[in-house]
Formats: structure tokens, sequence, C-alpha cells
């Protein structure tokens, strides 16, 4: 019995012991988002290192973001790797591992392939940086589009209709001022014979998709060589909405102009400020709408609409009117307090390679974040739009704060716009100006 | 004498894992709410928590978002908890007696078995602009569609909607409980003496109901000032701040601020202050403490 006991903790501990040398265990956060992605390549990474075990949790944005706060301001380390928000870069920096010192620290680790330089600046910087330290590695490039029914834009009934009512021709809107007219057009209480229920599909609900959509209403001033000159070129840090100097620009003749232009639109749209993601969504992809502005996740549920078929004879993609759309995407990073940073480090960096960047788009609609996959032969047979919508709208892209005191300051905006949206308080530079006094108060806390 | 200090002992050991329970997450959390709401802390920021004294009650005072988020909560204090009530009474007499009571009974209830979560969702869809069945019923009959979640008035409606019809059943249950429980041969020996159906219930059944009432009152209205799920599935708090409850702003000042901690807990000492005066004063009022015992 005795020598049955002993032979049998023997053998636990050595399996046991066996187990724990054997392993490395990373613990990924995910956005759904980039789930899908993310579990393959963590699948490819461990077919070529065994002695790691990545597991993927996807987690929603409203708990992603606190919960990686949380964690690395407590320093416990239960994530090694996460991909992160742009917009909370400024919160997040502090507790992530610093890749450009960790690649220095470690030479043997850096893959002499990963070619940090063929990374798009823009998106090598928003995904990437905060100030001078590398907190990420760009993962999910995306920034806003302009879909639209190409199936109606080439119907030469409608165009020479167009051409008799506005007299000019009919194409794809390139500022908000030629959007409206096209909206108009298009949606049937103002042109019963138009083939859509709506012009466009716009989503204004009280939550942070209408902080975005202003900004592809702003972008385009601020943007402007005149914008430029007032207000200084832009700090990829405190984004489209600041000064140079830091200080709010929306408070100005071109964020009443800004808001204005989406105020001129409302008639056109179905319910917009009732309307969030998924019912612009559904709305164009039930043929309802002629035009809409979305992400690129949206395509894939279009592709399988039956409404939307042949898609690629009935759906267009376009750079957004005004050509400054809001950036968003992805950064993928290291926690500081991890102790599997050399395993995590090996991870991303597969992850973010030219290969892994190439399986992203072509497997699960990750927007690229290299310049050689969007030239890539075979992404360029499948979308020929990356170079030249995509690339232009990352490039020109108008960007949101990112500083840590963001989620604050957009709820502030976003309630005044809303209420401004809803007629309750007049679009005007004094309406504003209390925006921007909220705003200095909060960053001067 | 041994024996009862042993006893008194082991009686202590038994709750001793209660008690350790309650003070590390009841006391011990509200002290440290009440000592962080005087406090500078978010954690967004990266510095150390910062003596501020009341700076964090007086923002409250000037915070516009806290002000519309309390009148808001008000609206639905003074119109969700007094229709509920009513209803909850109402139905609870109307059912009695009626063929299929029981069928009535059980379905009656479903909607408070089901998590405001998924109901939010559920109602969220019902009250899609376009292809939501409210808006396809009312087409029926030639109006025009309704904006509930875009127009200011229609979007605080639909938030009162969706509570009255999640949490009228409660009242409804627990009056309906109470009903069973009046003995029957008071109100039979009244119609005996030629009291009409209606005098029974005024001057017999509901007196005897009060006491059950009050506690629903008082349950309601703690639930109402925390009211935080249906909001944040549906509305948002949109249009503008028009659903913005008090308890969905606490939470979006503590976790979607990047969790400001210190003027969250302001925020919440202040909902745990008004929640306490209200059910004490409640209790007074109705003499609770002379009718339950407490």
């Amino acid at each position: 019995m005795r020598k049955l006991t002993i032979t049998s903790m023997i053998f636990i501990v050595l399996v046991f012991g066996f187990s724990l040398g054997y392993a490395t265990e990373l613990a990924v956060w995910s956005s759904p988002d980039n789930a899908d992605a993310l579990f393959e390549l963590a699948q490819n990474f461990m077919q070529a290192h065994p002695e790691v075990q990545i597991e993927v949790t996807p987690l929603s944005w409203e708990v992603l973001y606190p919960r990686i706060l949380q964690d690395i301001t407590a320093g416990v380390g239960a994530f090694d790797v996460t991909t992160w928000d742009l917009m909370t870069a400024g919160a997040i920096a502090p507790g992530m591992l610093d890749l450009e010192a960790f690649a220095q620290e470690h030479p043997d680790l850096v893959d002499p392939d990963f070619d940090d330089d063929d990374f798009i600046p823009t998106a090598r910087y928003i995904y990437g940086y905060w100030g001078d330290k590398r907190i990420g590695q760009p993962f999910y490039g995306a920034a806003m589009f302009f879909f639209y029914r190409q199936d109606l834009f080439q119907d030469k009934a409608l165009q020479e209709k167009f051409q008799a009512q506005y007299d000019r021709e009919l194409r794809v809107p390139e500022t908000w001022q030629e959007a409206k007219e096209v909206a108009q057009f298009f949606t049937k209480k103002f042109n019963p014979d138009s083939p859509t229920e709506y012009g466009i599909g716009l989503m204004f609900p009280r939550t942070h998709t209408l902080f975005y959509m202003f900004l592809n209403f702003f972008g385009p001033y601020r943007r402007s060589p005149e914008g430029i000159e007032k207000f200084g070129e832009v700090d990829l840090d405190w984004g489209d909405l600041f000064t140079a100097d830091h200080q709010p620009a929306f408070n100005s003749e071109e964020g009443v102009k800004a808001i204005q232009d989406m105020i001129d639109l409302l008639p056109y749209s179905s319910d917009p400020l009732g309307s969030d993601y998924g019912e612009t969504l559904e709305a164009f992809s039930k043929g309802m709408v002629a035009m809409v502005p979305q992400w690129t996740a949206c395509m894939a549920s279009w592709q399988e609409s039956p409404d939307l078929q042949p898609f690629e004879e009935k759906v267009g993609i376009a750079i957004m009117p005004g050509k400054a759309p809001v950036s968003g995407g992805w950064g993928v990073g290291i926690n500081a307090f991890s102790k599997n940073q050399e395993a995590a480090f090996q991870f991303i960096q597969y992850a973010t390679s030219k290969e892994g960047d190439k399986i992203q788009w072509l497997k699960y609609r990750v927007g690229p974040t290299r310049k050689s996959v969007i030239e890539d032969p075979e992404v360029i047979a499948d979308a020929p739009w990356l170079k030249d919508v995509y690339l232009p709208s990352l490039e020109g892209a108008s960007h949101r704060p990112r500083i840590p005191e963001e989620p604050r300051v957009e709820d502030v905006l976003v309630g005044t716009i809303s209420e401004i949206l809803l007629g309750q308080a007049p679009n005007s530079i004094e309406t504003l100006n209390l925006v921007a006094e909220e705003w200095k108060k909060v960053l001067s806390k | 004498m041994m024996n009862s200090k042993k006893r008194k002992r082991t009686g202590f050991l038994l709750i001793l894992p209660l008690l350790i329970l309650f003070l590390g997450l009841t006391i011990y959390p509200l002290i440290y709410m009440i000592y962080m709401s005087f406090h500078q802390y978010s954690l967004a920021s990266w510095e150390e928590p910062r003596f501020i004294g009341w700076e964090n009650y007086r923002e409250i005072l000037r915070d516009r978002t806290a002000s519309s988020s309390v009148s808001f909560t008000l609206f639905l204090l003074f119109t969700a908890v007094p229709l509920e009530i009513l209803l909850g009474i109402g139905i609870a007499f109307l059912i009695r007696d009626v063929w299929g009571e029981r069928a009535l009974r059980s379905s009656l209830i479903i909607p408070m078995t089901i998590p405001p979560v998924v109901a939010g969702i559920a109602w969220k869809m019902l009250y899609n602009y376009e292809f939501g069945p409210i808006n396809y019923f009312i087409s029926l009959f030639g109006l025009p569609k309704v904006s509930w979640l875009g127009s200011q008035f229609f979007a605080r409606l639909g938030v009162l909607l969706i509570d009255v019809w999640q949490w009228t059943p409660f009242i409804f249950l627990v009056i309906y409980a109470g009903l069973q429980s009046i003995p029957r041969d008071v109100v039979e020996a009244s119609l005996v003496d030629g009291a009409s159906g209606w005098s029974a219930m005024r001057y017999i059944e509901l007196p005897l109901l009060r006491p059950l009432i009050w506690v629903t009152l008082i349950i309601r209205v703690i639930d109402v000032l925390k009211l935080f799920d249906i909001v944040y599935m549906v509305t948002f708090g949109g249009p503008g701040s028009a659903t913005h409850s008090y308890s969905f702003y606490i939470y979006k000042v503590g976790i979607s601020f990047g969790w400001d901690v210190g003027y969250a807990s302001a925020l919440s000492v202040i909902l745990l202050l008004v929640v306490t005066i209200l059910t004490n004063l409640l209790i007074r009022f109705l003499r609770l403490s002379e009718t339950l015992g407490l």
C-alpha cells in the first residue's frame, strides 16, 4: 500500500511538473472584431511553437477597455496580450510594454523579416505609439467608407432624371453639399420615383457612434487648407477636434457648419437619431437606402444579402464625402506586467507580420495595415478598392482624441450634438463654447 | 454559565463566515466609497488619489448631465411607480374568480421573469423604426411611424412602458397573494349585510392590503432609483439626455469614462443617501413600523 502511494505521488508530481514546465500559456484579450482572426493566427503560431498555448478571449468593447485599465493599474497581469482601440492609447500606455525597448533588450527575438517600415505610416503611429512609446503593433486598420448602390448610380434613366432636376450629372458625392442633393433625389418623400425609400443611412444615436460620425463632417473643414491655417496641423495624439496647441477646435464656425451639414441630411435618412450600426446596416442590406457611411465590417453581412446580389454590381465603395473620414482600428500590445513577455512578443510579431496581415484581410476582412499587403496581387484581385479607396482614406483620415480623458470629453460633446440635432439647443458657437469650457475643465483636472 | 458561554461562542463561530463576507463585501466597499468620494481618482490618469474635500459633491451641483439624469429618474418615479401600483392592484382584483384564473396568473408574471437585459434587446427590436412590430401595427391604422428611440418624448415613453410592462406583474403577484390571504367570511359577511362589491373592496379588502401596497411601493421606489439595465440596452440615455437615469450616469462616470472612481463614488453616495432617507421617510410616514412590527 505504502509503495503504491509513493509511486502514485511521484507520478502525479512528474506529470504536473512536466506540464508546468512544458507550456507557456498566453492569455490574449480581444475585441470581437479581431477575435476570429486572432484565433486562426494563434493556431498557426502554436503549430510553429508547440511550447506555447494561447487562449483568445473575446470581450465586448464596453467590457474590454475597463478590464484592461483595471488590470494594468492594479498590476495583476491577468492578460499577456490585448488588442486595444486606438482611442484608448493614452489611458493604457503607462501599463503597456514598450516594444521598441523590449526589442533592443531581446534582439534574438526580433524577426529579421518583420519590416516595421512596411506599415502604412499613419497606421504605424495611431495603432502603435503614444508619444514616443511603442505600445503596440498595428493590427486592424480602419476608416469609415461611403458605400453606395452602384447599380442605381449607373442607371441611365436615373442619371437623366438627376441631370434634369439638379442640372449636373449624377455621381457619387465627393462633398457633403453634393451628398445632400443626391440624398434628396433618392428619398421617396421628396422624389416619388426614387427606387429607394431613403437617400442616406445615418446613425446619430447618443452613443460614441455620434462622436465618430461628427468627425466625418468636421474633418473636411478641419483638414482644409483654411482649417490647417486656422487650427494648425493635427496632433495625432489629440486628434482633429483639437488645435495644434491642444485647444478645442470645434467651437468655431467650422464646427457649426459641420453640424449644419448633419442637420441638412436628417430628412433623407430613416430615423437617424434612433439608429445605430445595426439599423443602418439592415436598411442598406434590404435595399431601402442608396448610400451609407459605414465600416468595412458590414461588408460580410451585405455580401450575403439577397437584395444586394450580385454584390459586385450592386454595391460600390468610395471615400467619404469631404475626403476626411474618421479613423478606427486596433493595435495589439503586451501587458507590462505579463510574466510571458517573450512568448507574447513573438506572438504579436507573427500576428502583425506580412503573412498575418494578409490572412486577416483575405479570411476575416480585418483591414490591412501593411503597404505590401495592399499591393499584393492576390489582395488586389480580391479587393482592388483597397489601393484606391482604403489607403487614401486611412492616410487622409481625421482622428478622435487618443488622450486618457477621451471618454469623458466624448460624452460631453455627444450630449450637446444630440440636443442640437433634436432641436433642443441652437446650433451656434455659443452652444459649442459651453462644451469647450466643459472640455477644458475635464482636461484641467 | 459555561454552557451559555460555549453556546454563544458556537453561535458566533457559525455566523463568522457570513460576518466576514458582510464586512468584506458590504461594509468595506461602503466605507471605501465614502472615502474615495472626497478624492480625485481616475484610473485613466495614472495618478495617486488626491484629497479634494467636497469638490466632487460641488461638481454634482454644477453637472448638467447629473441634473438631467435626476430629472428623468424623478419622471419615472412619479409616472411608472403609481402606474404599476394601480395596474397591479387592478389586475389582481380583476382576474379573481374569472375563468382561466390560473393560466392568466401564470402568464401575467412572465415579464417579471425575463432578465432585463434580454427584455431590453427584445424591446429594442419592437421599437425599431423600419422593421419593428409596433410601428407595423401603427401603420395598419394609417398612422405615421413613431421614432421610439429618436424623439425625446417617445424615448421617455418607451422606457416608461418597458418598466411598467416588466414590474406591474410584481405588484400584481404580491397583491394577488395578499388577496388570497384575506378571510373570505369577512368579505361575505359584508355582502350579506348589504355592502356592494365595490364597498367591500374599498372598505375591507384594500385596508387589509395596505401594508403590502406600501411595501411594494418602497421596493419599486428603490428599484426605479437604481434603474440601469433597460436604459443601457435600449436607449443608452438618449436622444440628447432624455433617458439618462441616475444609475446609468454613475455607470458612465465610473466605468465608461475610464474609472473616474472619485466622482462616481460621490454620485453613488448621494444615491445611497436619497434611497436611505426616502425609504425611512416612507416607513415613518406610512407607519409601517407599527403595521409590520418593524
